[in-house]
């Protein structure tokens, strides 16, 4: 695709206002502004504990030494720094319709990283169809935006998806627990809950959002109709009519909810997103539904 | 109802053709939409049986429907469907008017050509004004001075301005052009209407018949009239300075007529010229009457023949021709012995010796040089002949000096040689030159050239041997020699002229065997070349205006002056079903509206509506929408 996703000034202004949020606590070095129920070496007084030998002597409670000749140590609560990842689709399949999913799910990718540079977040962006691709290191405060929106509008569309490799090469290269954001139409051949749910398990966050086009959903064709698969190039020739669009939406749904589920088992968070809709929309409404960001 | 540029048939042909390759196309390609979708599983899911090979039903019927009645009006514009009956359209009417010669004959106090002007006048006044007409003057040529016009009064200002040619009427072709491009235009074909006195060039007897919609309005021309036909002038073979003048003249009239012909020469103004003869002349009706006159004069001057008295038409009684002056050749002998030279060059009366010592040598002498056993310092500018020149010194060097050596033969095949046979004969003494490859080897012996000619500018001749004193002198080819040197140096003086005058239009002229095409060449008064043809020694070419035409054809020359009017004894009498006289058409109806227009509009409006509706203009707005965004994007980051 050679469009790239550009955001309006008066849009970005907007987004600053926002910060990415997770729900699971990652351990980390403090710098975050998440939450997290491992303790560490924060302000706020979160539990004690018995004192083990080899703990910090600072933190022994001695009013309670004094009182009870036991030694319990303090706990505080951390905002740990947690590495947000971003897996963003650039299979071919994201090129049907005239590449619609494509400029969209890169205009969203964008947004969330002008959000997470605001609130000096880390975000390592990947594209990613049957492997991986080259990193782009989202950190340093919003003034590094324009080099995001270079390697995002860089992106180039094509080939097959195979999320069961994509999985196993992220849990290979980050060993890390965090959260992870995967924009994709998640149209595979394959069976894509799988591989989520091993990235899940591993103890990644997820954050699924799922873009589709019109077409996608609710094909407009009626008739004789001879497709072919964007990203297998395989062919289908069908009759196509009111009912059958029916059946066709129906399996739809059916396959996005059941991504939603898998995303929720697992402590997850989902969103389906059509490109129809407005991505201040979806920003402003969705995600912050979601709780994905606040 | 109906089409003008169609027929029915033609109509009901086309659509069906059409109509079959769109519902074909339909049937093929635009119900079978072929779209990429991002995955196939959820289709699968739609559980739709596979799509039969073959198409049964129309996917979109009213975009075919309404692609089909677009097709269909596109078409009735095209065969410009009319309303209303065939009748009340326009037609193109085309008159041939007669603009030959003979149209300039007087009858009473005004020409022919007043009469049929006057004619095609009432004519075009009687059509209705919504037909077109074209006026087509005719002489030799059909030629158009107007476009089918609906205009008539442009019509009438082209009948007005036409005046007689210079050729007769070939009606065969000007009949044969008005169908063709009665045929050409897309309109209902009126008449033909023929304007004139039937008086035409002789008619080719194949000649298709006149066409059916021909109407003839002839005009009477009961006129006598003769003329000169024919005036052929050439110079006298035994006194070049006597012209022989042969004049014929033709009665066309039925009464017998007696004339006078009378000749004078001068100069190009009647006033001077002095007569040169006169004789009169009894033509029967019908017949031609020759009459031959001999007039010496050596200078060039107008020859004027005139008939009298004059008739009708005065333009065949006179006829003026150039004779042009004999040209002489100079020839300057520089010679000890001038006596042995003197038979050879006095025979030809074109040439004007000069004798002169070699000691009066002078290299800038015009004409023709010739220098007897003498080498000159410098040689002659001009065109020379040496005879016996020194070894030292010879334009063409010698090779060796033979001596009672018999003559071997000589090149037939080059014109200085022609007409030589002799060669019993030995030569004392004589010089073999060293010939170049271009030039012409004439006379031989065993050892090499002794007589070489080399073109060029200028050009050389030289002779081993002296002519005069050798045993060649008692032969008679030495003046035959001398002759032909004479004409291959200068040509052009020994080319045989005539002159004759005639009529303008075909002119064909019997060529001598021996003359190629390459060596005919004909031009114009004004230098210009005229097309001609060359078939079986008969020269054809064609002059459309008076003046004169000059042939020249090896070595002869041709004057034509083509200063009479071609005039025939022809009389086309016209079928008896052929419509005649000035015709009353019906009273003007309302002209058939011009419906292809809005009709082609229309069917434009409906292709793009089908393709707005029903083509793949739902997709390109889409991919306009998305480049809208982009563009506003770009726009945005620009402005940041």
């Amino acid at each position: 695709m050679a469009s790239a996703p550009l955001l309006d000034r008066e849009f970005l202004e907007k987004l600053e206002r926002l910060a990415i949020r997770w729900q699971k606590s990652f351990a980390g070095l403090v710098g975050g502004h998440n939450r997290s129920r491992f303790p560490g070496a924060g302000q706020e007084f979160l539990d004690h504990r018995h004192f083990h030998h080899g703990d910090d002597l600072r933190a022994v409670n001695w009013r309670a030494y004094l009182r009870l000749e036991k030694l319990f140590l303090k706990m505080f609560q951390v905002e740990p720094r947690v590495p947000v990842r971003m897996l963003v689709d650039v299979s071919a399949s994201m090129t049907a319709h005239g590449g619609e999913k494509f400029d969209y799910a890169r205009r969203l990718a964008a947004s969330l990283c002008y959000v997470g540079l605001v609130r000096l977040d880390a975000i390592e962006v990947h594209g990613f169809s049957n492997r991986m691709g080259h990193r782009i290191l989202s950190n340093g405060g919003r003034h590094r935006f324009p080099a995001v929106m270079d390697g995002l509008s860089a992106l180039n569309a094509g080939g097959p998806t195979d999320y069961l490799a994509v999985v196993r090469e992220f849990i290979g290269t980050y060993s890390q627990r965090g959260l992870v954001i995967i924009i994709s139409d998640f149209l595979d051949d394959g069976n894509c809950e799988r591989a989520l749910q091993y990235l899940s398990d591993y103890g990644h966050e997820l954050m699924l959002l799922q873009i589709w086009a019109d077409e996608d959903r609710t094909p407009p064709w009626t008739g004789e109709l001879e497709l072919r698969d964007a990203e297998t190039g395989a062919g289908l020739k069908l009759d196509f009519d009111d009912g059958a669009r029916q059946r066709y939406t129906h399996a739809f749904d059916e396959y996005a909810e059941a991504i939603q589920t898998m995303a929720h088992r697992s402590g997850g968070r989902y969103a389906g997103i059509a490109t129809s809709m407005p991505l201040e929309n979806v920003i402003f409404g969705d995600l912050i539904r979601l709780r994905g960001i606040a | 109802m109906y089409f003008l540029n169609l027929s029915l048939l033609q109509f009901a042909t086309l659509f069906g053709a059409v109509s079959a390759i769109s519902v074909a196309l339909y049937l093929l390609d635009r119900s079978r939409r072929k779209q990429i979708v991002s995955t196939l599983r959820f289709w699968v899911a739609a559980e739709q049986p596979a799509v039969a090979a073959r198409r049964r039903r129309i996917q979109q019927p009213w975009s075919l429907i309404l692609q089909l009645a677009s097709m269909l009006l596109l078409l009735l514009a095209i065969a410009q469907l009319r309303f209303g009956a065939p009748e009340q359209a326009g037609r193109d009417h085309v008159i041939v008017l007669d603009s030959s010669a003979w149209m300039a004959a007087r009858s009473g106090n005004r020409t022919l050509m007043d009469a049929a002007r006057q004619t095609a006048r009432q004519y075009l006044q009687a059509l209705p004004a919504r037909d077109r007409v074209m006026l087509v003057r005719a002489d030799a040529l059909a030629t158009p001075a107007t476009t089918f016009e609906s205009d008539h009064k442009k019509v009438e200002a082209a009948i007005q301005s036409t005046r007689p040619g210079s050729t007769a009427l070939n009606l065969d072709q000007a009949l044969d052009f008005a169908r063709h491009v009665q045929a050409q235009t897309g309109r209902r074909a009126g008449e033909i209407a023929f304007i004139g006195t039937g008086r035409t060039a002789e008619r080719d007897p194949g000649a298709a018949a006149p066409p059916r919609n021909l109407r003839v309005l002839l005009v009477p021309d009961a006129i006598e009239n003769s003329g000169l036909r024919k005036i052929g002038v050439r110079r006298s073979t035994s006194d070049p300075d006597l012209w022989e003048i042969y004049v014929s003249a033709h009665n066309y009239g039925t009464r017998p007529r007696q004339a006078v012909l009378t000749l004078d020469f001068g100069p190009p103004s009647v006033v001077g010229r002095m007569p040169a003869g006169s004789r009169p002349l009894v033509l029967p009706p019908g017949g031609d009457a020759e009459a031959s006159f001999e007039y010496r004069t050596a200078g060039a001057g107008i020859l004027g023949v005139t008939m009298t008295p004059h008739d009708a038409f005065p333009a065949d009684d006179q006829a003026e021709l150039e004779l042009p002056a004999q040209p002489r050749l100079s020839v300057t002998i520089y010679s000890n012995e001038p006596d042995l030279m003197k038979p050879a060059l006095s025979a030809s009366p074109r040439v004007t010796a000069v004798y002169r010592k070699p000691e009066e040598y002078r290299s800038n002498d015009p004409g023709l040089v010739i220098l007897d056993r003498f080498i000159p310092l410098q040689r002659p500018v001009a065109d020379s002949i040496w005879i016996d020149p020194p070894a030292l010194g010879s334009p063409i060097p010698v090779r060796q000096t033979v001596e009672k050596v018999p003559f071997a033969r000589w090149d037939a095949g080059h014109p200085a040689a022609a007409g030589l046979r002799a060669r019993d004969f030995t030569l004392d003494r004589a010089s073999v030159f060293e010939a170049a490859p271009g030039d012409g080897r004439i006379g031989e012996v065993d050892a090499g050239p002794v007589v070489v000619a080399r073109p060029g500018k200028p050009k050389i001749v030289v002779l081993g041997f002296h002519p005069a004193l050798s045993a060649m002198r008692y032969e008679l080819a030495t003046p035959l020699l001398f002759a032909n040197l004479l004409r291959w140096v200068s040509p052009e003086i020994f080319r045989r002229a005539e002159v004759g005058g005639g009529s303008v239009g075909s002119v064909r002229l019997a060529l001598d065997d021996d003359t190629a095409a390459k060596d005919v060449t004909v031009t114009a008064e004004d230098g210009s070349p005229v097309p001609f043809t060359l078939r079986d020694r008969a020269l054809d070419f064609f002059a459309g205006a008076p003046g004169s035409v000059r042939v020249l054809a090896g070595d002869h020359e041709y004057m034509f002056a083509l200063t009479l009017p071609q005039l025939w004894d022809t009389r086309w009498t016209p079928p008896a079903d052929v419509r005649r006289g000035i015709p009353h058409f019906a009273p003007s109806l309302p002209t058939a509206s011009d419906w292809w227009p809005w009709l082609a509009l229309l069917g434009g409006a409906g292709l793009l509506a089908e393709w707005l509706l029903f083509g793949r203009f739902r997709i390109a707005r889409f991919a306009v929408r998305r480049v809208a965004v982009h563009k506003t994007a770009e726009l945005a980051e620009v402005r940041r």
